[in-house]
């Protein structure tokens, strides 16, 4: 069955074909997720919160684009406002992370210590600087995903990038 | 921190990839279970939206209401200070 017959069938009221769906692609969206939440709690409330999103939006689905694609969208929205939402809280985290950090880098403290530095980026920055240097998508493929304009994004791409450097900076001080 | 120092960085970082396998587990399950309760939920919410132009118009006539008993008030009041005025000059009498 593809996926947009399983849309059809999930709009039609079968739960068990939008269960389906959900299980063909949460891989996808729990990779994304795991990018911007910090625990396996944040993470589920991501991934929740994306395909409640995504039921509640099924009837707008239009088959002239993939249904994954359609669902990307849907997940990075999810993710930016759940940044939004814990933005204060992440900035605390991410000082005391830098405050526990070890003092020599090594390649596995690596990934920590960007962490870190990233989640003292505002929303916008976190999540143009994650979808373009870690998911590697391209700056037309973030506009559309966003909905913010290629001049926008390569603008916000490189404050994130100063900023990053800044944050990182101080804290090799 | 030089741009060769950041990219190394990102590498790193693109390199890793959290297990959320974890997390995966049941999630089916639990959005069903989240997705029923939801659903019990909205008709009550359809019926709300629903509601919100009735009470929109409920408040707007009440608004209108008030300000016309205000209006009825205010040429009440008037005319009973014209009263007293006339009754003043006919009788030279201050009340």
């Amino acid at each position: 069955m593809s996926d947009e017959e399983l849309v059809a069938s999930s709009l039609a009221g079968n739960d068990a074909a939008f269960a389906e769906l959900v299980a063909r692609h949460k891989r996808k969206v729990f990779a994304m997720a795991a990018r911007f939440g910090r625990d396996d709690q944040q993470i589920d409330d991501i991934a929740q919160e994306t395909f409640i999103r995504v039921w509640r939006s099924l009837a707008k689905f239009r088959a002239d684009a993939p249904f994954e694609h359609w669902l990307s969208r849907i997940a990075v929205h999810a993710c930016y406002d759940f940044l939004r939402k814990h933005r204060h809280e992440r900035e605390h985290v991410a000082l005391d992370e830098n405050l526990d950090a070890p003092s020599h880098d090594t390649r596995n403290d690596a990934a920590e210590i960007l962490h870190a530095a990233l989640a003292q980026l505002s929303p916008k920055e976190r999540l143009v600087i994650t979808l373009l240097e870690l998911e590697e998508k391209s700056v037309r493929e973030i506009s559309m995903l966003t909905g913010w304009s290629e001049s926008n994004v390569k603008v916000r791409a490189f404050r994130a990038r100063a900023a990053l450097k800044r944050i990182l900076e101080q804290r090799h001080e | 921190m030089n741009d060769e120092q950041l990219n190394d960085l990102f590498h790193a970082s693109r390199a890793q990839h959290r297990d959320t396998s974890r997390a995966e587990f049941a999630f089916e399950t639990r959005l069903m279970a989240r997705l029923r309760a939801e659903r019990e939920e909205l008709p009550l919410l359809i019926w709300a939206r629903r509601l919100c132009p009735a009470f929109v118009v409920v408040v707007l006539a009440l608004a209108g209401w008030t300000f016309a008993s205000l209006g009825d008030w205010r040429t009440d009041a008037a005319t009973k200070s014209d009263d007293l005025q006339f009754v003043q000059l006919v009788t030279g009498k201050t009340l």
